[in-house]
């Protein structure tokens, strides 16, 4: 095999999109105006293509805590955590982390990616087995993969495909690990998480649940979709971000599962990376309680994505599911797709372009997501800029 | 059952979500002459496990290139269970 032909791929969608004359992957921000607005192509441009879901990056509580350690502990830690140590901040985010759960233990990774790969690698091993969501993140996938577990898929939200996968396992079940999304990054559409619940009872095996997309969106406290589903309780492992509502970077799992304590040692992604810098700690623990204490800003959030759902399905456009941050139109192809991604920005707002393999169905998407930062005016610009570009389709 | 009656089951089985008009039998290929992306190939697992009453790991498709492999795979499943 020749050294360039593992790239073949990458080369062919390239053309594609050389063809059309627009890369949709090399949008550069050239300045950040607020945690809606940037300026790109040398124009003001809404930001509905973040994950920036409570608009905390400008919290100036936040901001000040981040420049604070900044000045106090310097510019980066320098190593893992394993090898280098652990500093004060890197506890006292952990433990606020499993109080704001109710949990017994928590450990923070440097990416949420990481998160997922840490934690699922270090819990499952080449003797388990691991069923996973077929519309999983693809650090789900790699996280298995890692860790070298047998990996088993079950159809997208469907408990009673899981349970009879689970039926197949036979007493295998009792040990098995199910992975399953809050909300999915695609689509947007929530897990049935009290539903999986109930199965993962039924065989007793255990439940882990990527809340990255539903923390600070979901529940009373901003637990995520477990919590509003009343089912926290009952979740053993709960993975999460902080680069979306919390308006950082980095991740972590929290559990009362007593394998945490080990689980550092066992996790490669953990050991050989460098711990989260002073200022990404510092601006999380200001950013958490913010976001436990967010009633007003889910509330927005909620309305916004209300306003933009409304305006899309009053304009005719097939939406990717019912009402969340998320809002994901569906096009009828790739290049429909890219044409429209590219429409928008030239109109001044800036969405996510989302096509095969990334996209469940084979579904070609522009996915919108919304901040309690945006104004009403703002989402009103985006549906105008939406229904401008109607007639092309 | 035997080798020939599973690829026989098989091929009826994937023969509906097939788009090209590629002969379906033991040595066809899935990425090359049926012209599926691995998106397509995962879909068309969940149909097999079903039609077979098994679960295949995802870990296994990297070796499986033909139906014959994937009969193979089958046998090896059900064997299992």
């Amino acid at each position: 095999m020749g050294s360039m032909s593992k790239f073949d791929a990458v080369v062919k969608v390239r053309q594609t999109l050389a063809d059309v004359g627009i890369d949709p992957f090399g949008v550069l921000i050239e300045r950040v105006l607020s945690p809606t607005e940037g300026l790109i192509q040398g124009r003001p441009t809404i930001l509905a293509g973040t994950n920036n879901y409570l608009g905390l990056t400008f919290d100036p509580r936040c901001i000040a805590a981040g420049c604070e350690a900044l000045t106090k502990e310097g510019t980066g830690t320098t190593g893992s955590r394993m090898a280098n140590g652990t500093y004060v901040g890197h506890r006292q985010l952990e433990q606020e982390l499993a109080e704001f759960y109710g949990k017994r233990h928590a450990v923070v990774f440097s990416t949420g990616y990481q998160a997922n790969l840490g934690t699922i690698s270090a819990l499952a091993g080449a003797d388990d087995v691991v069923l996973v969501d077929a519309d999983c993140h693809a650090s789900i996938y790699d996280g298995c993969r890692l860790g070298g577990a047998k990996v088993i898929r079950f159809r997208h939200n469907d408990p009673t495909d899981l349970a009879k996968r689970l039926r197949r396992l036979g007493d295998a079940a009792g040990d098995a690990l199910i992975l399953v999304e809050g909300i999915y990054s695609m689509l947007g559409d929530r897990a049935p998480l009290k539903a999986f619940v109930e199965v993962k009872r039924e065989f007793g095996s255990r439940l882990l649940v990527d809340e990255a997309h539903s923390l600070g969106v979901d529940g009373d406290g901003g637990r995520g979709v477990a919590e509003a589903a009343g089912v926290l309780d009952d979740v053993d492992f709960v993975v999460g971000t902080f680069s979306k509502s919390l308006g950082g970077v980095g991740g972590f799992c929290v559990s009362d599962s007593e394998q945490m304590e080990l689980l550092p040692y066992a996790s490669r992604p953990y050991i050989f990376t460098a711990s989260p810098t002073p200022a990404t700690i510092a601006s999380v623990r200001a950013a958490l309680p913010l976001l436990a204490d967010g009633h007003a800003l889910r509330r927005q959030l909620r309305e916004n994505a209300e306003r933009l759902h409304a305006g899309l399905t009053a304009l005719g456009y097939t939406l990717g599911a019912p009402v969340s941050q998320v809002v994901a139109v569906v096009l009828d192809d790739r290049t429909t797709a890219l044409r429209f991604w590219a429409g928008l920005l030239e109109r001044g707002v800036y969405v996510n372009l989302m096509v095969p393999p990334a996209t469940p169905n084979n579904e070609s998407l522009v996915r919108c997501s919304v901040s309690a930062a945006h104004t009403p005016a703002q989402i009103d610009a985006i549906c105008a800029a939406f229904a401008a570009l109607r007639d092309t389709l | 059952m035997t080798h020939a009656s599973v690829v026989d089951k098989l091929t009826k089985t994937i023969a509906p979500l097939v788009k090209s008009k590629v002969a379906l039998d033991e040595s066809t290929q899935f990425t090359g002459q049926m012209e599926l992306d691995s998106l397509q190939i995962m879909d068309l697992m969940l149909a097999v496990e079903d039609e077979f009453d098994i679960s295949i790991p995802l870990n296994v498709l990297a070796d499986v290139r033909t139906i014959g492999d994937l009969a193979r795979e089958i046998e090896q499943q059900m064997g299992e269970s």
